[in-house]
């Protein structure tokens, strides 16, 4: 097991001064955890990986694994395994031929290889498949053997590279949950990289939130679902995002308030310091965070607007409503009967309202708010 | 039910019909020469002479052993064997490796190094067979079995790089890091991994690399003057005359050359048609 350090690391293609691919990446994952890098496509979390792996080299920073600098050292040599997002089975090789690969070549005895392949194959239920070769196996199975050549080897640090985006939906959580309960039986450090943020969130210790190339935000899954350092983090987290509105922040003798999509609402999570210098913000609440106001109900602070489409999707309803400041979408009651067209109003408690200033980053609440709804 | 069951059958044959009706046309076009030539190997030139196509009736068996010991046709068959398995094998280990290094390795140069590589196939052999001459001549390599499978290699080499290369730079780069991560350097993965990988498209070009210089006869017949280094091809020409051809024994001899030809590709076809099949199907 083994404690992984990156410290300002940075990668370019083509030398100084070349756009960089990640840059000043700085961070710790501790003996046992299991980390998800999480981010869109491009946003340098696989790089990340691979230069964890040996498989790219570092052009600036540090890598240390277990307090022993990597950065010079073969990917042979740093006592890692990595299941690939094409499970990388060497196809002309059985199923116990693919385990026991990588232990020939570090000149295991042959007692041991047998051992560790038949313990490893009947932990992931393989046994039966040990000779056969890839081409013979389904999806789920290859991704198995895959996991199986990592487990087998006995590393200090698992590798994951999005290794359950080539699985069917029903194969994905079912694999989802055997990979969590592999971490909990072995206790060994993992680093997992995915776009899907279901994964980081069931899966991660902690999630490593990447945009372009740097961290955006580092912490427990919920934590940084309910706190989001930026706008970039509150919309990738959270299915549908965060709704991101326009707003305009107006001082009172009685605190500030903020103006959003034609309503005014008073800010009771924030002190006048922490909103002090700062007219326009983001105003951002999550679509789970609001409901519906009915006709009858007394007036009450907020957002109004236009159904354009509700979209019922049996356990929940997802309404779209045109509102002055942009379109905000709302996850209401299954049995919501708005329709489209119809004029409604979203009520926001005040708990669950979000500030981001001018350049996108959180403005940090430093108040308890004192009512459950702003008015 | 009997009538509906013979309708189907006519239906799909009548379906069917143009396609194999091509399929045997095409098949007698390739197979008749062959058995004609086949026929002409056992029968006299002066049986032939008086009928074309004429059944071998007696079969002159005899007439192998006299080409084969008389005519000097072991030493043919002996010089063709260590010219071509030679050149297929150097042929083989060299494109492999380039097509390797040029397929996974970025370096600067390389697809200058492809393209040249490559455009040497465009040239019609007859403009380097001169130079190659003299070139030979000056190493003393002029009339040696070491000259021919070198030009031989330096004919074939192109070719082979540019299948190889087309077929390794489909295998997953996925596969050589994982390898990596396993401990194997560059070239114990090239050997355990490249090699077993692309194997369909290496027996390929060694079919087609055995197949070509089996049968050359041009830089043969050019580079080599002695009787006793000649191979097959140039052997043959030996029963042809300028007012007299021994049709019967260059028959013979056309026999006793495609017989490797045949076991080779017997052997490997199966893997030939993985080869060039490879990509069609996932």
């Amino acid at each position: 097991m083994a404690t992984v350090q990156l410290q300002d690391v940075c990668k370019r293609y083509g030398g100084v001064g070349s756009l960089a691919a990640v840059q000043d990446v700085s961070l710790t994952v501790a003996d046992g955890e299991f980390m998800v890098l999480l981010g869109p496509s491009g946003c340098g979390k696989s790089t990340t990986l691979r230069m964890i792996a040996g498989l790219e080299s570092i052009s600036d920073g540090r890598l240390a694994i277990d307090g022993r600098p990597m950065n010079a050292v073969p990917a042979k040599d740093r006592d890692i395994a990595m299941v690939f997002q094409s499970y990388a089975l060497y196809p002309h090789m059985t199923v116990a031929e693919n385990l026991s690969f990588g232990l020939k070549r570090r000149g295991t005895p042959r007692a041991e290889i047998e051992r560790r392949v038949n313990e490893t194959a009947e932990m992931l239920g393989l046994t039966e498949y040990l000779a056969r070769r890839p081409a013979a196996l389904s999806g789920g199975q290859r991704q198995r053997v895959a996991l199986g050549r990592a487990i087998v080897r006995e590393p200090k640090v698992f590798l994951f590279d999005e290794p359950l985006s080539n699985l069917d939906a029903a194969l994905r959580v079912a694999t989802r949950n055997e990979l969590t309960r592999l971490h909990r039986r072995l206790g060994a450090t993992m680093i997992y990289v995915t776009h899907d943020q279901v994964e980081a969130m069931t899966m991660g210790s902690r999630i490593c939130v990447m945009n372009r190339g740097r961290i955006a935000q580092v912490g427990a899954p919920l934590d940084v679902y309910r706190n989001p350092a930026d706008t970039f983090v509150a919309r990738f987290l959270g299915s549908p995002p965060m709704n991101l509105l326009p707003a305009r922040l107006h001082r009172t003798p009685t605190g500030a308030r903020v103006h959003v999509a034609g309503s005014e609402f008073p800010l009771t999570r924030w002190s006048d310091a922490a909103l002090a210098n700062i007219d326009e913000v983001t105003f951002g609440i999550r679509p789970e965070d609001m409901h519906l106001l009915p006709a009858a109900a007394p007036p009450q602070p907020a957002i109004s607007g236009t159904v354009a489409s509700v979209e019922p999707l049996g356990a929940e309803t997802l309404l779209l409503v045109d509102t002055k400041g942009g379109e905000v979408t709302a996850r209401l009651h299954r049995d919501t009967a708005a329709r489209p067209g119809e004029t409604v109003r979203l009520a926001v408690p005040a708990s669950a309202a979000y500030l981001f200033d001018p350049d996108g980053r959180a403005i940090a609440a430093d108040r308890v708010p004192q009512d459950e709804a702003l008015n | 039910m009997q009538a509906q069951r013979w309708g189907d059958r006519l239906s799909a044959l009548l379906r069917r019909g143009p396609l194999l009706a091509v399929l045997v046309l095409y098949t007698l076009y390739t197979t008749l020469p062959f058995l004609w030539v086949g026929a002409m190997s056992l029968r006299t030139t002066a049986e032939i002479s008086a009928d074309h196509y004429g059944l071998p009736s007696p079969a002159h068996w005899g007439k192998f052993r006299a080409a084969w010991v008389d005519s000097n046709f072991a030493g043919y068959f002996w010089n063709s064997t260590v010219v071509v398995v030679s050149a297929v094998a150097i042929v083989t280990i060299l494109g492999a490796m380039a097509a390797h290094a040029l397929a996974r390795y970025k370096f600067p140069g390389n697809r200058l190094l492809y393209f040249i590589l490559f455009s040497s196939i465009i040239f019609p052999p007859q403009i380097v067979l001169l130079s190659l001459f003299q070139i030979l001549v000056n190493y003393n390599l002029y009339n040696t079995r070491a000259g021919l499978i070198l030009v031989y290699v330096s004919l074939q080499l192109p070719l082979t790089v540019f299948i190889l290369e087309a077929f390794f730079a489909r295998i997953p780069q996925d596969l050589f890091e994982a390898a990596r991560i396993d401990g194997y350097t560059d070239f114990q993965i090239f050997l355990r991994i490249v090699v077993p990988v692309g194997m369909p498209a290496i027996v390929t070009t060694v079919i087609l690399n055995f197949v070509h210089l089996w049968n050359e006869y041009l830089f043969a017949v050019v580079l080599v003057s002695d009787e006793d280094l000649r191979t097959l091809p140039v052997g043959i020409q030996r029963f042809m005359g300028d007012y007299f051809q021994d049709i019967g024994m260059i028959a013979t001899g056309v026999m006793i050359a495609v017989i490797p030809v045949i076991v080779v590709y017997t052997f490997f076809s199966e893997k030939l048609i993985q080869g060039m099949t490879a990509g069609a199907v996932k």
